[in-house]
């Protein structure tokens, strides 16, 4: 278990939205905790992502159904806590970390009615190293729900510290693991 | 024991006036209530965000992009 008064955390963007969502009463109950004592720290990359997501949605949809994403949206944005921009400093980390990892250490996702090209997932992969960066860079814990991915660039950071010099290791908690 | 009570038992202790003690303990529920608040409103804010979405849509809004959705 991890107090909600441990934080403040890094939120990559499916924490985010895991938290947000989430049916299990206590991770709801940890959430509303964390949220009276910090903001909601996420890197702006996130910003990224969740934005892209809602303008594919807009763009693939019509009449009505557009304002609900677009309310959606602007509820996301209005609702943004502490985001953090890549700086020179993270961007530096996040390079160093793509070049020791460059290529997503886990396939892309796959289903019978869901495919993410190879390219798609090798940008998820490195929006990934740059959220990890920064929570490197900004010494927070990173909450996250994709194990894969971020054990991966923990381990990369740990096998070669010198080129990370007075950061790391990398802190990771997972969704499940909160409460 | 009352709240009344024990704030003045607190204002003998550190040799302050009632008064202080009853506007220190105002001031900290004032500030628990404004969290509290906060919180409230961010999760809203969040409900309304991911509110009927599927969860492939759900998934492209954390970021994982199916190649049927790039336009």
């Amino acid at each position: 278990m991890i107090h909600p008064a441990w934080g403040p955390f890094l939120f990559d963007t499916s924490a985010e939205s895991w938290l947000a969502r989430t049916p299990l009463a206590p991770a709801q109950e940890w959430f509303r905790q964390y949220t009276e004592l910090f903001p909601v720290h996420i890197s702006a990359v996130t910003v990224l992502e969740r934005t892209r997501g809602y303008a594919l949605l807009w763009r693939s949809e019509s009449g009505e159904r557009r304002g609900q994403i677009e309310s959606a949206r602007i509820a996301y944005l209005s609702t943004l806590g502490q985001v953090w921009p890549v700086d020179t400093t993270i961007a530096v980390v996040a390079a160093e970390i793509m070049a020791l990892a460059p290529q997503p250490p886990t396939p892309a996702k796959r289903s019978h009615k869901f495919s993410e090209s190879r390219q798609e997932r090798l940008t998820r992969w490195r929006c990934d190293t740059m959220i990890a960066a920064t929570a490197l860079v900004t010494r927070m814990p990173l909450v996250h729900n994709n194990a894969g991915d971020f054990e991966a660039i923990r381990s990369a950071v740990e096998i070669d510290p010198a080129r990370f010099p007075g950061l790391g290791p990398l802190e990771l908690a997972r969704c499940g693991g909160l409460v | 024991m009352d709240a009344l009570g024990q704030a003045e038992r607190i204002a003998r202790a550190k040799h302050v006036n009632l008064s202080v003690v009853v506007a220190e303990a105002l001031a900290s529920f004032l500030q628990v209530e404004k969290a509290r608040e906060h919180s409230a409103q961010v999760l809203r804010g969040y409900r309304e965000a991911f509110q009927g979405f599927s969860a492939e849509e759900m998934m492209i809004l954390d970021g994982i992009i199916p190649e049927t959705r790039k336009r």
